[in-house]
């Protein structure tokens, strides 16, 4: 429990001014439902911590056609997990939020210190990726976008260089017949870290085959990752149960799992194609059969056995 | 529910329910006295290593601190929690575990003894370790405990770094083996498992002006570490005052002395009170849990499902010392069954990882799970239904039970009819889904017991015990005072523990507080009624016997009306010839009453992952008499959560070369949530003990035993896979299902040569 100064920046610009003067002595948070776990641990030592919480305009959930939805940096888990539009439109993003931690603890985290935490396991992670999230990240130099696929450098290490904060989340309007899910497996069907998690979203073209296939796997590797080897295999292909059953052979195949307490590393690849199966199984028959009610989709994220 | 009780059978909220929902009820780490230090401990890095060096001399020159203490400032006395005096309270010289407190600080606040913990210096000596206990036992392993042979009480040479063996035998069990229509042999293994009470071990120590020390603390058993401090510390038991707190769970984690004594001798050095609040971390890296457990078992059997011989060879991982009897579980090798022979072992070995503690009715959860597993196994064996083969084998009155006492009347097989009615036993399923049974038996704690009550004035009565209120047992005992002495619950107030003030007693634990300390408040209370109605009898002008007493009044009987009522005597008790009023009893030990439990579960099994979900869980017990129902069903409510858990998800992990605890906090510790679980469904079977207060069974323990057998068996009828090894995670179900299910080793020839066994 290592002492630290405290401050609380008022503006964007603050915040950066703050990062500058204290460079590595310096922590950002946000929720602080990570950090306050691993300072208590002396994992983390900083001798500064600056907070977002008092940064105003980072809190707004916005969405139109053209550009999507936009989440800001201290959008919280639980905020996400309660959006309509988050729940009709990003289904498999409502599943990662509503199966992260539980309620207080969604109530503090945010979705953008989720990935700056950047844990393999992260609940929202896959489904951002499978999303297509783009970030918006700041410094006193101007702002840059990154997709969300080039941000995950390692665990809990991200491509943010020192004296950057990531303020927004951009992910675009999913296209017509769009489909998703995201699945947790952990042993405790709440207040659990996921042994594996996966995320698909699927749109099927006028010609009833998958017109784009994006397949995202949580704690089989070092970090979360895309499946294209997968997802290659899908396109332009019908939702048939051995075109599934295949990519999910080829997605189980990509994942570089380990062992640790939670799981071995085989059975983790076992796992990571049994969620990939049955997440493209219910991507697949909600693009063309409609949307999933949201107590389902929580039921379907978050359940042991089925 | 009708009833023959005025207050008993019926529910009754707990005493200090509003004290405890509203945060006014004060836990030891609420006390705050003036002057109080924090103090912190410094952890052993090392699993079995000499301290070659250990200088506090920075930590102690740190400002603020005010006192560092290591093994050589207590004195050099061994120190034991169980069947051997096999440690010292904090080691002078060798470390045998990852986590072992090696110093004590104290400081004016915590933050700044957490610094002066990190500016202490260690040096260690590596020394040869073994963390697995079937390897320790093996002749070339390390030894754990070299002057093992010179421990206080220390009796068995049956084996390498065996630190306890028991036995239990009876008839010729290689002839019945011999005449068996069949054999059926199994291994079964159970993981570590942490007690998960809420509340930290926490403590505050004072010394008196007078120069006594006060000991605040998170405790079952205040006379208990009463005597081990006074043992530690080399101080008189009557220079030492413990204060039993609020207790925030415990299930025998703190039946005995935990930390008490840095804390206490940091205070005699500084003349300072000093708190010492564990971490989670702290509780499950220094506190002992229950360490793995391997059972083989073996049973003899006739065709028509008669079991005629049963063999059990238990090995009880202990850890680096023995900080609970590992082998309580040591009858349990036949649980609830009449078996005319058998052949019963219990081993505790010692490892390098933490040391053994008790948990719920120690090993005998994990015996319950190896026996009720291979019933299972000998039913499909023999083409038998489990649940007929149960009946045809289950203990009746009259049977003498492994410790010799003869079983009285009781509820088993009531409990038995009640879980197939309810489960509807057997029934067709839908894929993936199964039922399992398990039948559970445990006996009512016993030991010494003892109960005061005072009339006061106004006719209430105060109630001094010296058990901590453990599940709510302070509302039983209150209830029992109430029943006997013929007054309403709200008369009766309980007082709380303080070894200055409350008789010495047993610890609150092994499912004894209501059945015997029970017993003793009744007896109290009736030793009161004996003395109104002597005094009713001087001031009425009758001659007792001419006295009736019924619902708290004292009447003439020949004149109903002409009577004083409990409120008149207690204030006339005050100024009377005999003087106020004060009911006493002691007791020893109660006669043997079991306590047998049926439970059934219908799980769901994933078959692709292999994740099990329960979807029902049912549980009968013979509780005799339920003295507060509701209270009654807390207990069978917890019992099942917790076994649940050592079911599907809780495993205490040891590093497999270092023995160090790999998933020290609740985020990778896993107890069962809300989520997780089935509605309870709860059967009270009501046959009276014989014995205990107005026929009220012991309730606690049996509730836990049952749920990793009748879930295993239930994975077992939902997918045809018979799992050995706890938990039942989806991995190794999964596993399973793919013919990856590889049975455990186990040399039972060499055990059996050892004793000069010949094999068969």
């Amino acid at each position: 429990m290592a002492r630290f100064d405290y401050l609380e920046p008022h503006s964007v610009d603050e915040a950066l001014g703050m990062l500058e003067k204290h460079g590595t002595a310096a922590r950002l948070v946000a929720g602080s439902t990570d950090f306050l776990v691993r300072w208590r641990t002396g994992f983390w030592r900083p001798e500064v911590v600056v907070c977002m919480q008092h940064v105003p305009g980072l809190d707004r959930i916005d969405f139109n056609d053209d550009d999507g939805l936009s989440i800001g940096a201290m959008v919280t888990v639980q905020d996400i997990e309660q959006s309509d539009t988050v729940r009709a439109r990003y289904p498999a993003l409502a599943a990662g939020a509503t199966a992260f931690a539980g309620v207080q603890v969604r109530n503090l985290a945010t979705v953008v210190g989720n990935i700056c935490n950047a844990s393999p396991a992260g609940d929202t992670l896959p489904a951002l990726l499978a999303h297509d999230a783009q970030c918006r990240i700041v410094s006193s130099s101007g702002e840059r976008w990154l997709p969300l696929t080039e941000v995950f450098v390692g665990p809990g290490q991200t491509a943010l260089a020192a004296g950057e904060i990531m303020t927004e989340l951009r992910l675009p309007t999913p296209a017509p017949n769009s489909g998703g899910l995201y699945i947790k497996h952990s042993p405790r069907g709440a207040m659990d870290i996921s042994a594996v998690g996966v995320a698909s979203v699927v749109s099927i073209g006028p010609d009833g085959a998958f017109s784009s296939v994006r397949i995202a796997l949580g704690a089989v590797a070092p970090t979360p990752m895309r499946a294209p080897g997968a997802e290659g295999r899908l396109v332009g292909q019908p939702p048939t149960d051995q075109n599934i059953a295949e990519a999910a052979r080829l997605a189980a195949q990509a994942a570089r799992p380990i062992a640790d307490v939670r799981s071995g590393a085989e059975y983790r690849r076992e796992i990571a194609q049994v969620l990939t199966e049955r997440t493209l199984r219910h991507a697949a028959a909600t693009a063309v059969g409609g949307a999933t009610d949201f107590e389902d989709i929580r039921r379907l994220a978050v359940q042991t056995a089925w | 529910m009708t009833t023959q009780f005025k207050v008993l059978e019926r529910n009754h909220p707990r005493v200090d329910a509003y004290d405890k929902v509203t945060g006014r009820a004060t836990y030891a780490s609420d006390v705050y006295l003036p002057g109080m230090l924090a103090c912190k401990l410094l952890p052993s890095t090392r699993n079995h290593a000499r301290i070659v060096r250990l200088d506090t001399s920075k930590a102690a020159s740190h400002p603020g601190v005010r006192c560092v203490i290591t093994g050589t400032d207590f004195p050099d006395i061994r120190f034991g929690s169980g069947a051997l005096r096999d440690r010292y309270i904090m080691p002078r010289e060798v470390v045998n575990f990852v986590g072992e407190p090696i110093a004590a600080v104290a400081a004016d606040d915590e933050a700044t003894a957490l610094e002066a913990i990190e500016l202490i210096e260690v040096e260690y000596e590596d020394l040869p370790s073994v963390v697995n206990p079937l390897s320790a036992m093996g002749t070339g392993a390390a030894t754990v405990h070299p002057e093992l042979e010179d421990y206080e009480g220390y009796g068995f040479t049956l084996g390498h770094n065996v630190s306890t063996l028991l036995d239990a035998d009876r008839g010729d069990v290689d002839q019945a083996f011999k005449d068996a229509d069949a054999v059926v042999e199994d291994v079964y293994r159970s993981q570590g498992i942490n007690q998960g009470f809420l509340e930290p071990m926490a403590c505050v120590a004072d010394v008196e002006p007078n120069g006594r020390l006060v000991v605040y603390a998170s405790t079952q058993g205040p006379y208990q570490i009463r005597a081990s401090l006074a043992g530690v510390l080399e101080i008189p038991v009557s220079r030492i005052r413990v204060v039993a707190m609020e207790l925030g769970g415990g299930f025998g984690a703190k039946l005995r002395l935990t930390f008490e004594a840095f804390p206490a001798l940091l205070a005699m050095k500084t003349g300072r009170p000093v708190k010492l609040v564990n971490t989670r971390e702290e509780v499950f890296t220094m506190n002992g849990p229950r360490l793995p457990v391997t059972n083989y078992i073996r049973s003899g059997v006739m065709r028509d499902g008669t079991i005629v011989a049963r063999e059990a060879y238990t090995i009880f991982d202990v850890g680096a010392y023995l900080g609970a009897g590992p082998n309580s579980g040591i009858g349990h090798g036949i649980g609830a069954y009449r078996v005319p022979n058998y052949r019963l072992r219990s081993y505790g070995v010692y490892t390098n990882k933490i040391y053994v503690g008790s948990y719920r009715a120690s090993g005998v959860a994990d015996m319950t799970f190896a026996v009720e597993s291979h019933m299972d196994r000998i039913a499909h064996e023999l083409g038998l239904d489990p649940y007929d083969l149960r009946v045809k084998n289950a203990l009746r009155e009259g049977d003498v039970s492994v410790s010799g006492a003869v079983v009285p009347t009781n509820g088993l097989m009531e409990t038995l009819e009640a879980i197939k009615e309810k489960i509807d036993w057997p029934r067709d399923l839908e894929d993936g889904h199964g039922l399992g049974l398990a039948l559970c038996e445990w006996r009512s704690g016993s030991g010494p017991s003892t109960a005061a009550i005072s009339v006061n004035d106004d006719g209430t009565v105060s109630l001094l015990t010296g058990s901590v209120d453990i599940s709510g047992s302070d509302t039983s005992l209150a209830a029992i005072a109430a029943e006997a002495l013929g007054i309403p619950m709200e008369k009766v107030v309980v007082a709380k523990r303080d070894t200055d003030l409350a008789p010495y007693t047993g610890q609150s634990g092994g499912s004894r507080i209501v059945y015997s300390q029970g017993t003793a408040v009744q007896r109290a209370a009736e030793d009161i009624v004996q003395k109104l109605m002597a005094l009713a009898a001087d001031r009425l002008g009758v001659p007792e016997d001419a006295l009736g007493c019924e619902d708290g009044r004292v009447y003439v009987m020949d004149n109903e009306p002409q009577g004083l009522t409990f409120t008149q005597l207690a204030a006339a008790s005050i100024t009377s010839r005999g003087g106020p009023i004060i009911g006493t009893a002691s007791l020893s030990s109660m006669p043997y009453t079991p306590v047998f439990a049926a439970q059934a579960a219908e799980v769901k099994v994933d078959r692709e992952t292999g994740q099990v979900r329960v979807l029902r869980y049912i549980q009968a017990q013979d509780v005799g008499t339920a003295i507060n129902p509701m209270a009654v069903e807390g207990q069978l409510d917890g019992g099942v959560v917790q076994g649940i858990g050592r079911a599907l998800t809780e495993d205490q992990q040891f590093d497999p070369e270092t023995g160090a605890v790999r998933n020290p906090s609740f985020a990778s510790y896993l107890m069962p949530l809300a989520m997780d679980l089935p509605e309870s469904e709860i059967v009270l079977i009501n046959v009276p003990a014989p014995d205990g207060p107005f026929g009220a069974r012991a309730v606690a323990e049996p509730p836990g035993f049952g749920p990793p057998a009748a879930i295993a068996n239930a994975v077992y009828d939902a997918v045809g896979v018979r799992v050995k090894e706890l938990p039942l995670s989806g991995e190794r179900v999964l596993a399973a299902l793919n013919g990856q299910n590889a049975d455990i080793d186990f040399d039972v020839e060499a055990l059996r040569r050892a004793e000069g066994i010949a094999a068969d």
